[in-house]
């Protein structure tokens, strides 16, 4: 049976003992970032996981939505041409569960590979470990942006049937989706670099919804209390350190939507700086998460 | 009481960077008192006292560091299995229990109880007796707390989340709206046990009994010390998920 029917290669075989070689297509390394995206985007909706680590997701998504649809029910019923709530203000009205959706599901991403220690198998392979972080990241991303965006998009296009003004519809939902967009890469950005520090869930659910809520809390009563006192510049500063009020003021100011916070930035100066602490926030963040994933890798 | 148990659960609260998150909080809700009392240029007790005292101090503070504080006393060791090595050692179990719900309470009583009485102090120096009653109320109410998160933590397997809930929706959310949860806000017992202290308190607590306030609290520091030691006799290795 010896049938040396392939060429000696030119390294040299050691052992052939005849399996057969894998000679199907070789994707590169960008396609094993895609496929990690897509199963992390996955994974933070249950899906692909235990039947048990569906149930919050999937209810909290339901949460979200079906306000906005209860909005659109009563608005066809009663044939307003307004919506009820506008659209840039839904995100702050439903905080809680967005909070809670972005506080349960970044450890799903973040911590579980670094805690089982699957990360160094990932690492392993070509993907690099900054590579890693960045698309991790992005699936959690997109996994806030869907899960924001969606009841949005249903009061939209709810408001749409129900023939409001398209243009003035269609500005203020392109406005409120900016706004959410920067507000889905805050959140996801702080989030995971809480639950990749902590790896813990427990802890990380725990120390990412104190810290959004609590400062989100400080804001507003802060905001109320200089308010009173007639000191405008301390309320605006103390805007900038909750991800809500920050995003809110640069949705308010640059894209003209509706504020949801007792003191909105009223320049374009303040809309600016607004805008440059969030970018600011998104990149320093990035940057401590890659530089925390390389040092594992060289671990 | 085992001191050898205390020492490190007290180790693994604050070692290892672990220290800041707790001492984060408290250190929030005394620069906040700072922030208020320099915007409003030395006038703000008698506006900012609800919002930042009973609102900020009472309602979000104390819960949330008497929260991380259990969790961090008891939870990671079930979580990465290494309690057996504890278990394993010829204590009772009550008495491991007890060692580390000690040093849970000892610890809220200091950053939690201690924080509000330095925030009053700076929120109105001249009122030393309103501040001492509302440190009191809070250490009772952080001790009460401590025992409650203890037994959540026994009846589910998710502590930390079922104790946000019931701080969060049940205490800050459904408590606002009806009136007659007092009567099970463990919040509601600290603000009352502090108004009882103090005639010229107003923290909002409803016209519950004061007596009513301190049997409750005891009661529920009672049966968290009891079913912490009974979660820990009937203890169970399971997996991670």
């Amino acid at each position: 049976m010896a049938l040396p029917t392939e060429a000696p290669r030119p390294g040299g075989v050691i052992h052939d003992i005849g399996y057969r070689p894998y000679t199907g297509p070789r994707l590169d390394t960008d396609a094993a970032a895609r496929s990690l995206f897509v199963t992390g985007l996955l994974n933070a909706y249950g899906i692909g996981r235990s039947g048990r680590a569906k149930g919050l997701p999937m209810t909290l998504l339901a949460l979200m939505v079906v306000p906005a649809a209860i909005m659109v029910a009563v608005m066809v019923t009663l044939r307003l041409t307004e919506p009820l709530l506008n659209y840039g203000t839904y995100p702050v009205t439903l905080m809680l569960i967005i909070v809670i959706f972005v506080a349960a599901q970044a450890p799903v991403l973040f911590s579980r590979d670094l805690r089982s220690g699957a990360i160094s198998l990932y690492l392993a392979r070509p993907l690099s470990s900054t590579a890693y972080a960045l698309v991790r990241w992005a699936s959690l991303f997109v996994a806030i942006l869907l899960f924001i965006a969606l009841p949005v998009i249903v009061l939209y296009v709810g408001a749409l049937t129900a023939e409001a003004d398209i243009a003035e519809q269609s500005r203020d939902f392109f406005a409120a989706v900016v706004g959410i967009v920067l507000l889905s890469a805050v959140l996801a950005t702080l989030s995971g670099l809480v639950a990749s520090h902590t790896r813990r869930r427990g802890l990380a659910v725990g120390v990412t919804i104190i810290a959004l809520l609590v400062s989100t809390g400080v804001v507003t009563a802060v905001q109320a209390i200089t308010a009173e006192a007639g000191n405008e510049t301390a309320g605006l500063l103390a805007g900038l350190f909750s991800p809500f009020s920050l995003v809110d003021g640069v949705q308010v100011e640059l894209l003209g939507g509706q504020s949801s916070f007792q003191v909105p930035p009223d320049t374009t100066g303040w809309g600016l700086l607004y805008l440059a602490v969030s970018l600011a926030l998104v990149a320093g963040g990035l940057w401590l998460l890659v530089r925390y994933y390389r040092k594992q890798a060289g671990r | 009481m085992n001191g050898t148990i205390s020492r490190l659960a007290f180790q693994s609260l604050f070692g290892q960077k672990r220290w800041w998150v707790l001492v984060a909080l408290p250190l929030l809700l005394m620069g906040l008192c700072l922030l208020v009392q320099v915007l409003t240029s030395g006038d703000a007790a008698a506006t900012s006292f609800e919002p930042v005292i009973v609102v900020f101090g009472l309602g979000l503070v104390l819960p949330l560091v008497s929260l991380l504080v259990t969790t961090g006393v008891l939870g990671p060791e079930i979580d990465d299995g290494s309690i057996v090595y504890l278990l394993s050692k010829p204590v009772s179990r009550y008495v491991v229990a007890l060692s580390k719900l000690v040093v849970a309470v000892a610890v809220t009583v200091v950053l939690g109880a201690g924080s509000l009485f330095v925030a009053g102090l700076i929120l109105d120096p001249s009122q030393l007796g309103q501040a001492l009653a509302v440190a009191v109320g809070a250490a009772v109410a952080g001790t009460a707390y401590c025992a409650a998160f203890v037994m959540l933590s026994a009846i589910n397997r998710h502590g930390m989340i079922s104790g946000l809930i019931y701080v969060l929706v049940f205490e800050g959310l459904l408590a606002s709206w009806l009136s007659g949860l007092r009567f099970v806000s463990v919040s509601a017992f600290g603000r009352r046990i502090a108004e009882g202290l103090d005639d010229s308190l107003n923290l909002v607590a409803g016209n519950l009994p004061v007596t009513y306030a301190w049997l409750a609290s005891l009661v529920v520091i009672v049966a968290g010390c009891y079913v912490a030691g009974r979660r820990l006799s009937r203890f169970q290795l399971r997996g991670d998920e």
